[in-house]
């Protein structure tokens, strides 16, 4: 559906897209993961043809976005970062506008804005002036004039912020629904959000792809749920006596003690040195030391940690 | 194009701007009115249109300073871009629903010479021709607005900018007497019209090949023009500027002459404004 082939942007001295390559396949959810500035929104926006790209090509189910924009654009529904709403207007007024503009035949007007009101669920909104909406209900307008038109490809830039947990977990089911009839590509910095979604996850950072692959494989390489990755505890006794007992562990990697979050307690991060896995050791050395576990885990990475696990992972192999 | 039409001016009157534009426009219309024709009973309708120029100046500013800067600050221009109409047909619709603001306006201050009919004998085509002279003028200078909005960034720059612009086609035949007619001196400007044009096409394509091939033939023309049709340079200043003096023929409308050459300028002169404003739309999505 989507090819890029050596994609680049720069604006001024900024790469902000480094020659990348990608390939979206028809009826796929894809996420583009990355971090603030990566360079997610441009590649997004070049897509779209809103920003033509510095080098290299895309193409739209064949067919080339910077040699005929019009017949591109006709297929793609996009939802930029910051919705692009008329403030002026009411709800019904701006989605008409939008459908005249995005040229819906005339007899298809009216039901396909019924079906649309439906499923972003703005129906209790339409009267009012788009300036007075929340930020909650300005994002799923936006996402109303994304869908007009029942363009194949939609997509979609960071779809959720500014909902609440309920709201998200309704979008989410949305693009679910919607992945089935259409392809679409959303962004976000959240990996959860995406893994929750997508059938395949591009991460993106300072401007490159760092890693393609399914969720269930990303998470298998990141999500830290084998003994070998980093584990945090949380110990009924006192730090130094947790770091003395701990030391001892010839297969302890890294460790760092630090106080609790209460009085009494404290707090143990540890990571063996080799891919083994040491959390019965650290059970039998608490144990002989008379320090109770009370709670042990892997611990979250964050997304700055999964970045850098995956840059040097991929430079060593 | 019709539903960017429609949209921009139905928000002309959602929001103030559309009103503002009626209510100065009326409301110093309507005082030189009184005090220009109906007070002194004066029946000389087409001087009192033509005093009325300088009313462009305070009002273009205001009807055309939002139409791209708000786009941009809205981020709305993603929705218009992102769609399947081209880019004429964004800049056209967004024109001509300026222009139908001031034509509405217009309409109504057509109640003067009515009200004055009653009183006198009017002399119709003159009025006629002055009103279609004053329309024309008002679509050049709107789209000198839709042009200066599209390039500058915030919207109080646009409408300065604006009333900059209008103000110096009005002062530029005044401007015209003060400058050198000398033949180099028409040299050095013709030099300087040429490289103009050559800057824009070298920093759209970024092509050194066909700038200086463009820039070879131009130079070679000037040349066989300055050792065989010197006279031409002669007062090459005061005419090109002159070229641009959109007052100057409003004269022929006001004497109720319909010039077909005087209605081609003004037509060419909007449409070249509209045609760079799509290639600064156009040249944003590569910068
Ligand atoms: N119009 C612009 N002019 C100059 N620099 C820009 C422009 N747009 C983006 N950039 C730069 O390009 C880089 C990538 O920006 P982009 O908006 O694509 O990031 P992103 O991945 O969408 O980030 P976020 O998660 O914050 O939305 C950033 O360094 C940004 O500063
Ligand atoms: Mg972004």
């Amino acid at each position: 559906m989507i090819r890029a082939e050596n994609l680049s942007r720069h604006f001024g001295r900024i790469e902000a897209v480094r020659d990348i390559d990608f390939h979206i396949r028809k009826g796929e959810i894809t996420g583009l993961l990355g971090p603030n500035g990566a360079g997610k929104s441009t590649t997004m926006n070049m897509i779209t043809g809103y920003l033509a790209p510095s080098a290299g090509k895309i193409s739209i189910d064949g067919i080339d976005i910077v040699e005929s924009p019009e017949d591109a654009k006709k297929l793609i529904g996009y939802l930029p970062e910051q919705p692009p709403l008329y403030l002026d207007l009411t709800v019904d007024e701006y989605l008409d506008f939008v459908t005249e503009f995005k040229r819906v035949p005339k007899n298809r007007r009216k039901a396909d804005l019924e079906t649309i009101r439906d499923l972003v669920k703005i129906g209790d909104v339409r009267k009012r002036l788009i300036k007075n909406l929340s930020k909650g209900y300005k994002q799923r307008v936006g996402l109303a004039q994304a869908l007009v038109g029942n363009p194949p490809l939609l997509i979609l830039d960071e779809p959720t912020i500014g909902l609440d947990p309920k709201q998200i977990i309704e979008i989410r089911e949305l693009i679910r629904d919607l992945g089935k009839e259409h392809t679409v590509v959303l962004s976000s910095h959240i990996l959860p959000e995406i893994s929750a979604t997508c059938h395949r996850i591009l991460i993106i950072d300072k401007g490159k792809i760092v890693a393609s692959d399914s969720p269930e494989n990303l998470s298998g390489r990141l999500s830290g749920a084998s003994g070998a990755a980093r584990q945090k505890l949380l110990i009924k006794g006192d730090a130094d006596a947790v770091q003395a007992a701990l030391e001892n562990i010839p297969a302890m990697g890294s460790l760092s003690t630090g106080k609790g979050p209460e009085d009494g307690l404290s707090e143990a991060v540890i990571a063996a040195a080799g891919e083994g896995d040491i959390r019965e050791d650290v059970f039998r050395a608490l144990a002989a030391a008379d320090l109770p576990i009370l709670q042990m885990g892997p611990m979250d990475l964050s997304l700055e940690e999964i970045f850098l696990n995956l840059t040097t992972t991929e430079e060593e192999a | 194009m019709l539903a960017i039409f429609k949209k921009e001016l139905k928000s002309y009157f959602l929001t103030p701007t559309g009103w503002i534009f009626l209510a100065v426009f009326l409301l110093v219309s309507g005082i030189s009115f009184a005090t220009q024709l109906v007070f002194p009973g004066n029946s000389q309708y087409t001087m009192f249109l033509t005093g009325l120029l300088f009313v462009y100046l305070f009002v273009v500013p205001l009807l055309t300073m939002r139409i791209f800067t708000d786009e941009k600050r809205f981020k709305t221009d993603q929705l218009l871009l992102t769609g399947p109409s081209n880019l004429w047909g964004i800049v056209m619709g967004k024109f001509l629903a300026a222009l139908a603001v001031f034509l509405i306006t217009i309409a109504v201050t057509f109640i003067y010479p009515l009200l004055l009919s009653f009183h006198g004998k009017l002399d119709w085509p003159m009025i006629i021709g002055t009103y279609i002279g004053f329309v024309l003028l008002g679509a050049a200078f709107i789209a000198i607005g839709v042009f200066v909005s599209q390039v500058s960034e915030g919207v109080v720059s646009a409408a300065v900018l604006t009333f900059c612009a209008i103000i110096i086609t009005f002062i530029i035949d005044f401007m015209q007497q003060y400058m050198p007619t000398t033949e180099p001196s028409g040299l050095v400007w013709a030099v300087i019209l040429i490289a103009l044009p050559l800057s824009w096409l070298y920093s759209s394509g970024k092509n050194w090949a066909v700038t200086a091939a463009v820039a070879l033939v131009l130079a070679v023309m000037l040349l066989l023009f300055w050792f065989f049709g010197r006279t031409l340079f002669f007062g090459l200043i005061g005419k090109s500027l002159g070229w641009l003096s959109l007052t100057r023929r409003f004269g022929s409308f006001s004497m109720g002459i319909l010039s077909l050459d005087a209605i081609l300028y003004y037509l060419s002169f909007s449409g070249f404004f509209l045609f760079m404003t799509v290639q600064s739309l156009e040249k944003r999505r590569w910068s």
